[in-house]
């Protein structure tokens, strides 16, 4: 397959500047795949999982927030963090779950929900991918 | 009399040596603390200009978004960050003295971040949008993040009609520009040739409204890390300043120290001298 250049960045650095076949994201109206000479787009991106695909081989990771923009066949993810498989610590993204879970139970208002509930979907989200290394 | 006056330049020796041991420590510290802060730097700096240059050409033709609306900035947000602690040479002074500048004539609000931003506006009952960020050098994504919402939330109901961000660049090891950015509105390139508009996945604007507060707050967090390797760096060089002025005191001093002690012997000699002489 037609390989394509992407830079993947958070605040805390680049996580991913190179070439790949594919880039499959998970945004807020759901899972978007990028392949080479793919038209402009702009999507808001949730918390799930991501892949991108290099000589054949799929690199699973975690995303959370950011947005996905393709344009002039620039692909850039900017992602709030953005974490693969690998680099995933699993006990502490299982800790991560335990505490938000008791936070949701703990919370006295709708902020304070909200906000665990987010820290639970994004630890939720790390352990899942931290299994398809 | 030469005896006091020996003591007196003797305890002045000490007292500027204890200085000087302070500020050495403080240089050591600012320089440790400065290669972690430019490391951060070297991390936060691709994503700000990426994400500067992904959102920098957004447009919804036809349409008139709340964000990119332009405005004549009357009552603006200016986010000032300054340092938590002084003795950082003109770190904390030009970033006040540029935001006065800035806020000339203006109904202008201010959210400090820093102790030291937060001291100095509340100290001049400025219109201040929130106290809770007292401390730069904690402040984290999340709280980053944090804030951009409280800033977009502002200006998309009208409290305010623009967002600066007021910071120290840090351009070099001897070099910190206190500069702005504007946050919002976005300063979108309309221009008739017209870029092509992308495909949204989804409502354009309600994706705007979920991106464009993520995209301030990472460019906040930047600005955050740019302005604490700015504020270690001025202390650095302020503190080697203050290094090498103590130990010029402490020469001259010793030199005075030598003479007067000097002068005391050879008075003593002078009335033995004459003592004997007497005899």
């Amino acid at each position: 397959m037609k390989a394509f250049h992407i830079e993947i960045v958070t605040p805390d650095g680049v996580e991913y500047d190179g070439e790949v076949e594919s880039l499959l994201v998970r945004t807020d109206d759901g899972d978007v795949e990028i392949l080479a000479g793919h038209t402009d787009l702009l999507a808001s991106v949730g918390v799930g999982r991501a892949r991108i695909t290099v000589d054949g081989k799929k690199r699973f990771a975690s995303v959370n927030g950011g947005f996905l923009s393709v344009k002039d066949g620039k692909v850039r993810l900017c992602a709030i963090t953005f974490e693969f498989a690998d680099q995933i610590d699993l006990k502490r993204a299982e800790e991560a779950k335990a505490k938000a879970e008791a936070a949701i139970k703990a919370a006295n208002d709708d902020r304070d929900e909200r906000v665990a509930k987010a820290k639970l979907a994004r630890a939720a989200s790390r352990i899942k991918v931290a299994s398809m290394k | 009399m030469a005896g006091a006056s020996m003591n007196d330049i003797k305890s002045r020796i000490k007292s500027v040596t204890g200085t000087m041991q302070i500020t050495k420590a403080m240089e050591l510290v600012a320089t440790s603390k400065l290669r972690r802060a430019r490391e951060k730097i070297e991390s936060s700096r691709p994503f700000h200009q990426i994400i500067g240059e992904a959102i920098g050409g957004i447009s919804v033709s036809g349409e008139d978004l709340v964000w990119t609306k332009k405005s004549e900035a009357k009552h603006p947000l200016y986010i000032v960050i300054a340092g938590d602690r002084g003795l950082a040479g003109g770190y904390n002074a030009n970033i006040f003295r540029l935001t006065q500048m800035l806020t000339a004539g203006k109904e202008a609000k201010i959210l400090p971040l820093g102790k030291k931003s937060l001291d100095h506006y509340s100290h001049r009952n400025a219109d201040i949008l929130s106290k809770k960020f007292g401390y730069v050098s904690e402040i984290s994504v999340g709280d980053a993040l944090d804030i951009a919402e409280m800033a977009c939330a502002g200006f998309e109901n009208g409290e305010f009609d623009a967002v600066f961000v007021v910071y120290t660049r840090f351009a070099s090891m001897i070099t910190q520009t206190p500069v702005y950015e504007q946050l919002l509105p976005l300063e979108s390139e309309l221009t008739e040739s017209g870029s092509i508009e992308p495909v949204y996945c989804g409502n354009p604007e309600e994706i705007l409204n979920r991106i464009i507060p993520q995209y301030v707050g990472g460019v906040l967090y930047s600005t955050v890390c740019e302005s604490l390797a700015s504020e270690s760096a001025a202390r650095r060089t302020a503190m080697n300043a203050a290094n090498k002025n103590a130990s010029e005191i402490i020469d001259t001093l010793v030199l005075k120290y030598n003479r007067a002690r000097q002068a005391v012997i050879t008075q003593e000699i002078t009335e033995i001298v004459s003592g004997s002489e007497a005899l």
